[in-house]
């Protein structure tokens, strides 16, 4: 099912080569033309404009359906959603799939409320890479934003998630995830926010069977408002392995506060690096690492730092033909591991090529 | 090429330099030699327009055009170049990207390896010394200052790096300034003429680097002040 004629949209997607996010041979994106949306070739997708759904397929090997319909068609959903879902989409992959699967959640309209819950099972030995990308179409719409995700692994199955957000100034934005890795999976998450809401909260709780590894990324920049995130891992598993990795950049009144509790209840490793980087006296950026080790053969270790951008750093890169203005946007982008360029502009961030 | 007149420097409100006169022609290198904490990073840097340094009183010129109150991206621009003795890491930014802001498209001169690393993050100190250079050769610049090349460096990596300047750089009648306190690194790198620098000034020039190095080794910088040469 496609829906055409869509005039709010904007977003677009495209391969990025080099990024960390980028998309290793694939082919898909969305095309914006005269007004409609829709997918350049076949694939796995699913797309949510304020309430509705306007598009979605599934592709061999896996099913995507809206959440509600999951519900009434699969009893086994039942156990992740005891409600009806009434928004979000529901994934099942049951083999390995080498095409990227999109997900498109997106506000357009004033003062939508946006709740959908979203399911995402892979099956064991299953495999999948998926974009997802949650955004509102303009900068002032006060939109809310409420999203709840549950993501199950099945034994030695692999999941690549590239998530982006981008939002308005004046939306509310809720995220909470459960993550359930099931023995030998992994998880790779790069989660990205570089225009945030007024309000982001983030929470994502990762409970690790043995063998199982996560490697969690997180780059928020935020040029205003309030921003939380917290992140729980817990490893259930012996040889279970967990990293949070973040990189935080907080600018004129912005807040930010990144919570990790990493609880080793095997005996597994887990990491914790978080860095941020204040660029206004106005704007904070708190982080509280905290290690739990309750098996005397897991190894839980956490850097974080907080700092500005160092003077002796700028004019090093002045003395390589870089302006101040270039130097200071090389440094940020470069410490988000940004490749493209963030130009700051009357204050107001804007992205080139976001996607 | 270069031409230091009357430069006296303070930082945090003490003066470091204290009346510099330094002229380098087209072609030249010369060697700058000094204790430590006499000011010799401080004139290259000073030299290369680093915002920490307050110029009180002096000029400096870049090929005649008068350069004190340019920014250090102004000066790389017309043509002047610093190699750090301690350049800074830069986190999350690769060797490669670097590069390729400096001189886009531009042959790269290292190894691949570097320049996917962060710049200058856990470099070795021939890794590092081989990232400045790298940096130096992408600006293409008409001015190089070399500050410290040789610390950190045992004699096999000195002789490879002053090599890639030779091959690299000192082509085209680029002029350098090489500031040291070590005789090694002019067993590669001849000077045409050599400086003997001592709290803030420079109390000896001479043609003859040989004499002035084997002065300073039986008298110490001290007696520099005194030299007949």
């Amino acid at each position: 099912m496609v829906m055409k004629n869509v005039k709010t949209a904007h977003f677009k997607q495209s391969e990025k080569q080099g990024s960390p996010e980028r998309s290793e041979g694939g082919s898909y994106f969305w095309q914006e033309k005269q007004g409609s949306l829709e997918r350049s070739e076949g694939g796995s997708y699913f797309w949510q404009d304020n309430n509705q759904i306007r598009g979605m397929a599934s592709e061999e090997g896996s099913i995507m359906l809206p959440s509600a319909e999951a519900w009434g068609k699969f009893p086994w959903v039942k156990k992740y959603f005891r409600q009806k879902p009434k928004e979000g989409f529901f994934l099942w992959v049951k083999e390995p799939i080498s095409s990227p699967l999109l997900t498109r959640i997106c506000i357009s309209s004033e003062k939508i409320f946006q709740n959908p819950r979203n399911l995402i099972f892979l099956a064991k030995n299953a495999q999948a890479e998926i974009s997802s990308a949650c955004w509102s179409t303009k900068e002032s719409l006060t939109g809310k934003h409420q999203a709840v995700g549950k993501i199950v692994l099945e034994e030695n199955s692999k999941l690549l998630i590239k998530e982006e957000q981008r939002w308005g100034e004046e939306d509310v934005v809720s995220v909470r995830r459960n993550f359930w890795i099931g023995k030998g999976a992994e998880l790779s998450y790069f989660f990205r926010c570089l225009e945030t809401p007024g309000e982001l909260r983030t929470q994502n709780n990762l409970y690790l069977q043995a063998g199982a590894a996560v490697n969690l990324i997180s780059t928020v920049f935020a040029g205003r408002g309030e921003v939380k995130m917290k992140v729980v891992i817990l490893l259930n598993g012996e040889g279970a392995k967990g990293i949070w990795r973040s990189r935080m950049v907080s600018d004129q009144k912005a807040k930010i506060s990144a919570r990790s509790r990493m609880i080793a209840n095997q005996a597994g490793t887990g990491h914790v690096d978080c860095s941020g980087l204040l660029l206004s006296d106005q704007s904070t950026i708190q982080l509280i690492p905290e290690l739990l080790n309750k098996n005397k053969n897991a190894s839980l270790t956490h850097e974080a730092s907080v700092g500005r951008i160092s003077e002796e750093v700028l004019n090093y890169l002045r003395t390589r033909r870089l302006t101040k203005d270039e130097a200071t946007d090389l440094i940020i982008t470069s410490f988000l591991g940004e490749e493209e360029p963030i130009i700051m502009e009357n204050r107001k961030l804007k992205l080139e090529s976001l996607m | 090429m270069l031409k230091v007149t009357g430069l006296r420097v303070k930082a945090e409100e003490k003066e470091i330099l204290r009346g510099i006169d330094l002229e380098i022609k087209k072609g030249e290198i010369h060697a700058l030699l000094g204790p430590n904490a006499s000011g010799k990073t401080t004139l290259g840097l000073t030299i290369a327009g680093w915002p920490l340094y307050k110029v009180t009183a002096g000029e400096v010129f870049l090929e005649d055009k008068k350069i004190t109150s340019l920014p250090p991206e102004k000066r790389a621009k017309l043509g002047l170049a610093l190699c750090f003795q301690h350049p800074p890491v830069v986190r999350g930014l690769l060797l490669r990207r670097l590069l390729e802001k400096i001189s886009p498209g531009k042959e790269m001169t290292i190894g691949k390896e570097l320049l996917d690393r962060e710049v200058n993050l856990d470099f070795s100190g021939g890794e590092r010394k081989l990232s400045e250079i790298a940096q130096i050769i992408a600006l293409e610049p008409k001015f190089v200052i070399f500050d410290e090349l040789d610390s950190g460096l045992d004699l096999e990596n000195l002789e490879k790096l002053t090599r890639l300047i030779k091959e690299r750089l000192l082509e085209n009648g680029r002029s350098v300034l090489l500031i040291s306190h070590q005789a090694e690194i002019f067993r590669f790198l001849q000077p045409d003429f050599v400086h003997v620098m001592l709290q803030g000034k420079i109390i000896h020039t001479s043609s003859d680097f040989k004499t002035t190095w084997e002065t300073i080794g039986k008298y110490g910088y001290e007696k520099c002040k005194n030299c007949p040469f």
